[in-house]
């Protein structure tokens, strides 16, 4: 008689309805005979129904009205323009976007001007790298660790903490870089992208001074923009090696 | 032509407040999670099949947003107070079968567990989600959803057979 090792894994699928029609058969076979095991699934019944009564008692159906307004607000400014057969400007500022075409660190004034206007929603953010900000963080020693850290990881420089959030592979085939940039004075995001070699592409600013949680404003600044690329979804692991190798010849 | 899915995004978002919650322990940030994670799903719409899972491709969306956000900001000192952020969780509500402090103390038994464990609960347990639907959202294998759920189950059983 083949011996069926059942492990914990099966006994909880089991107990879940997620085995396969022979396997669940077999299980509710030994089960009969071996009160061990029957204990078991039994356990794994109850785990489900406390955490369940737990995540039910947790349901607070009142969305604060604050969230809900927010949310309507969201869903009625992309239907609007779904209907009229284009996005809202907030999170496809695409016409306001013409990157790559330019010369990037002329472009980047004007950009940031023009879609903090077209977006108005920058208050405690600073939009205008001087060149200083921009030389640093196009520092030779922040390109280089572009090239070889892999996203989460940090490095200390003399133009302050690197620290790479994510990578991302446009259409056209190049690697973009998030990162963060922290000095004494300022935190800097920005995105790099590498075409012959790192350029700085987007970056924004925010003093230090104001250590207190920011939520989103920042966030979703670029993500529109990360999404105005069409950047996608990080590249992880293998996927984000490669990029690097490539990224490093 | 985008797909209509602020109906279901307005009703999902006590579900979504929910699983929020169970990622980042705080109500507030958990607010902006949703809210964020909303504007991506709306901008998106197109991506969602009709007739696969909506409450799914929201939550995978939820945490995708969730896990951008910690890559961007510095998180230990939001993750350090959760012994005062866990008291905002266990409101109360229409608790069946189980007295309140029975409910409490499997609250905190979850709340013990590790991160990757509490997802996968949730997502499973408390959302009803299959093994294969979390697996997706979490973007694991089939394989590491049902370890790390059989861990987190085995735990609570140990940590709650008094109660």
């Amino acid at each position: 008689m083949s011996e069926l090792h059942l492990t914990d894994e099966i006994l909880m699928a089991f107990a879940d309805g997620e085995l396969e029609e022979p396997v669940a058969a077999a299980v509710a076979r030994v089960m009969a005979q071996d009160p061990a095991v029957a204990r078991k699934v039994v356990d794994f019944q109850q785990s489900r129904r406390l955490t369940r009564s737990v995540f039910a008692s947790n349901l607070a159906p009142d969305v604060p009205i604050k969230l809900r307004a927010a949310i309507s607000a969201q869903i009625e400014a992309y239907e609007a323009a779904s209907k009229a057969d284009e996005r809202p400007q907030l999170t496809e500022p695409k016409r306001l976007w013409p990157r790559m075409a330019y010369p990037m660190k002329m472009a980047l004034a004007a950009s940031f001007a023009a879609v903090a206007v077209a977006t108005g929603f920058f208050a405690g953010w600073q939009l205008q790298p001087e060149a200083g900000r921009l030389a640093t963080l196009e520092d030779p020693l922040v390109l280089r660790e572009l090239s070889r850290l892999e996203s989460g990881r940090e490095a200390e420089l003399p133009v302050g903490r690197l620290r790479v959030i994510s990578t991302y592979r446009l259409q056209n085939g190049s690697v973009c870089r998030e990162f963060k940039l922290q000095s004494p004075s300022a935190a800097t995001n920005a995105v790099a992208c590498r075409s012959d070699e790192w350029n700085v592409t987007f970056a924004l600013t925010e003093p230090t001074k104001s250590a207190e949680y920011v939520p989103s404003s920042g966030g979703n600044l670029m993500d529109a923009y990360l999404g105005n690329l069409g950047a996608g979804n990080p590249l992880e692991g293998e996927a984000e090696a490669k990029a690097l190798i490539e990224a490093s010849r | 032509m985008a797909t209509a899915i602020g109906q279901e995004l307005v009703a999902l978002l006590p579900r979504l407040r929910r699983f929020a919650l169970v990622l980042c322990r705080s109500q507030p940030l958990a607010d902006d999670l949703v809210q964020g994670a909303c504007e991506r799903a709306l901008a998106k719409a197109d991506s969602w099949t009709p007739g696969t899972r909506f409450d799914a491709w929201m939550f995978r969306i939820l945490r995708n947003y969730w896990i951008d956000h910690l890559r961007r900001m510095r998180t230990e000192g939001m993750m350090e107070d959760v012994e005062t952020q866990t008291q905002l969780i266990g409101d109360p509500g229409e608790g069946p079968i189980m007295s309140k402090i029975a409910l409490a103390e499997v609250q905190r038994a979850i709340e013990g567990l590790p991160q990757e464990q509490r997802e996968v609960l949730a997502l499973v347990c408390g959302e009803d989600l299959t093994y294969r639907e979390a697996a997706e959202v979490l973007n694991v294998p089939v394989g590491t959803v049902m370890s790390r759920l059989a861990r987190a189950r085995k735990r609570l059983v140990e940590l709650t057979a008094a109660a």
